[in-house]
């Protein structure tokens, strides 16, 4: 590898090599379990039943797998519904067209408080009330101890939905308490450590803290939105226009997999596909949970689901674009037509016509804007 | 000019590589982070100028949450990869991502690369303060709404009567209604 990285000879050999040789397409996960649809489709040899040769890499962080989309070294990836809108508004300095050509799933992501703190707030129902951990939350604020929370990143449903839930009992999340940024894999050791004092993730994290002893389930995210979208399928910008076939055939691929992760009778061997490809250290029943609907045994009123999730809907990112400007994450500036540009049905009604696959019915409407503040008098 | 930077990178036997060559090419390595635990304290405590970390590295998304959550004086990150191809590391730069490669990394490469990302970053500073401008408008309306309803409790106003109070307050005062509305604020807490 030459060091002058910085000015590549782009006329090289290397480069003319690399046009003529069959393409792969190269697409990026990262190790939750929502990223099923593309293991799935990867071990049932659905990608070959469409005729693309796919490399599937797991990622280690968010940004990682961003930056790789961004610049090129990953054609396709999972990505968290609010990433495009931050990529397409060039947010922290990474600016980048994607095309979003289906969602892969909703809900699925839960909020795993410590055993300290849920001894603080004493015996609650499931979901917890917003009020009962306000008033925790506020009594802590005020001893100096703020609670702190964990979210996966900073543009992500968890963080949304998690300030939407606080905000709704009356607190500022940017002033109540902390919201710091944890990887999943690592939520239930930081919880463990006392270092956080609850986190929001998708599964199996919530699971897994729960049966590690680390933390209990307080409430899932589709307690705040029901059937909220979760990850989507984006594809660099220019991929999906270089290659229109191959963004298509993926996406078909992709369905087929969600349809076969939502038949219940494929839920043990959908399990031991994500225990052998990216949980080696998780047990059977921290994996299988989100697929049977449950959190610690409890049944989930709106649990994770593949199939009905699968149409991009322009209407739905718009509410995490709300959420962004409400927070003051994205200069107010950026028009929402540029800001929800990635989000395309063409690519999924193609892939989709190929599949006989109908249009999932429509979906929950999000929760309702609060007002900016929480007034004072509720506050008390 | 030294360059303050502090590496981030989990792989132990690729940080002392790194910090080898960013010696070499003149830099002060003011700390090496490896892991994810502390990463937040030792980037506050570093003094660092630039934080230097692995494209892959699992703290990126923490470094990512310290930037857009707790607005800590920002730092530009430049990522290092140990492979990539040059018309990667192109569109890399073009992304805003800066990169460079540590395989053969020659000292004499690695200064300009860290100034590239410490211009860029600056360049992007008029992006941030439009978003700061936001907030800062999203704080004063937090603060007018709150300084309302604690008009509208006291003297029994309407919303309509308690914002007309307010304005008339900063008019006559010559202030900012933010400024009033935290006044309010500061007289009556919470």
């Amino acid at each position: 590898m030459p060091s002058e990285t910085l000015a590549p000879d782009l006329t090289g050999p290397r480069r003319a090599q690399r046009r003529h040789a069959a393409r792969t397409l190269r697409l990026g996960c990262v190790q939750l379990t929502d990223a099923a649809p593309l293991l799935v489709a990867e071990e049932l040899g659905l990608f070959d039943a469409v005729g693309l040769r796919v490399s599937l890499s797991v990622e280690s962080a968010w940004a990682a797998l961003r930056d790789k989309l961004a610049f090129g070294a990953l054609d396709a990836a999972q990505l968290l519904g609010p990433m495009p809108i931050a990529l397409s508004a060039g947010l922290d300095g990474v600016k980048a067209q994607v095309t979003v050509s289906a969602g892969l799933g909703a809900n699925g992501n839960t909020l795993t408080i410590s055993r300290a703190l849920a001894a603080e707030i004493g015996r609650f129902p499931r979901p917890l009330p917003a009020a009962a951990f306000a008033a925790v939350a506020r009594r802590r604020a005020d001893a100096g101890r703020p609670v702190t929370l964990g979210v996966v990143f900073p543009y992500s449903s968890h963080n949304y939905l998690t300030r939407w839930w606080l905000a709704s009992a009356g607190l500022d999340p940017d002033r109540d308490l902390r919201l710091v940024v944890v990887p999943p894999a690592l939520c239930a050791q930081r919880l463990a450590d006392g270092a956080i004092d609850g986190f929001c993730a998708g599964e199996p994290w919530g699971s897994h803290a729960a049966e590690r002893g680390a933390g209990t389930i307080a409430l899932s995210s589709g307690d705040i939105w029901p059937n909220h979208p979760e990850k989507v399928l984006a594809f660099a910008a220019g991929y999906a226009l270089r290659d229109p076939e191959s963004a298509t055939a993926c996406t078909a691929a992709t369905i087929a997999a969600t349809r076969w992760l939502d038949e219940p009778e494929n839920k043990a061997e959908a399990v031991h596909i994500l225990q052998r490809r990216i949980f080696p250290d998780l047990s059977a029943g921290a994996i299988g949970a989100a697929f049977d609907g449950t959190a610690e045994g409890f049944m989930q009123a709106a649990p994770l689901r593949f199939r009905t999730a699968t149409l991009p809907r322009r209407e739905q990112a718009g509410w995490w674009l709300r959420q962004m400007r409400r927070w003051g994450h994205i200069p107010p500036g950026i028009a929402e037509a540029t800001a929800l540009t990635p989000w395309r049905q063409d690519i999924w009604r193609a892939a989709a016509a190929r599949l006989r696959e109908v249009e999932p019915p429509a979906p929950n409407p999000p929760p309702a804007d609060l007002p900016l503040a929480p007034m004072p008098e509720t506050r008390r | 000019m030294t360059l303050r930077v502090l590496l981030v990178d989990s792989d132990g036997d690729r940080a002392a590589a790194v910090e080898a060559g960013l010696v070499a090419a003149g830099c002060v390595v003011v700390g090496v982070v490896g892991g994810t635990a502390g990463l937040t304290r030792a980037v506050r405590d570093s003094g660092a100028e630039v934080i230097v970390c692995g494209l892959d590295d699992p703290s990126r998304d923490e470094l990512e949450g310290m930037r857009a959550l707790h607005r800590d004086e920002p730092r530009p990150v430049v990522l290092f990869a140990e492979k990539a191809e040059p018309e990667q590391i192109e569109a890399a730069l073009e992304a805003g991502v800066a990169a460079y490669v540590v395989e053969g990394m020659a000292p004499a490469r690695v200064r300009p690369v860290i100034e590239v990302a410490i211009r860029r970053f600056r360049a992007h500073q008029a992006l941030r303060d439009e978003l700061a401008a936001a907030r800062q408008d999203l704080e004063e309306r937090r603060l007018v709404d709150r300084a309302k309803a604690v008009l509208m409790q006291k003297h029994r106003m309407t919303e309509p009567e308690a914002y007309r109070r307010l304005r008339r307050m900063a008019m006559d005062r010559g202030q900012k209604l933010g400024t009033v509305a935290a006044s309010i604020m500061g007289k009556n807490p919470k």
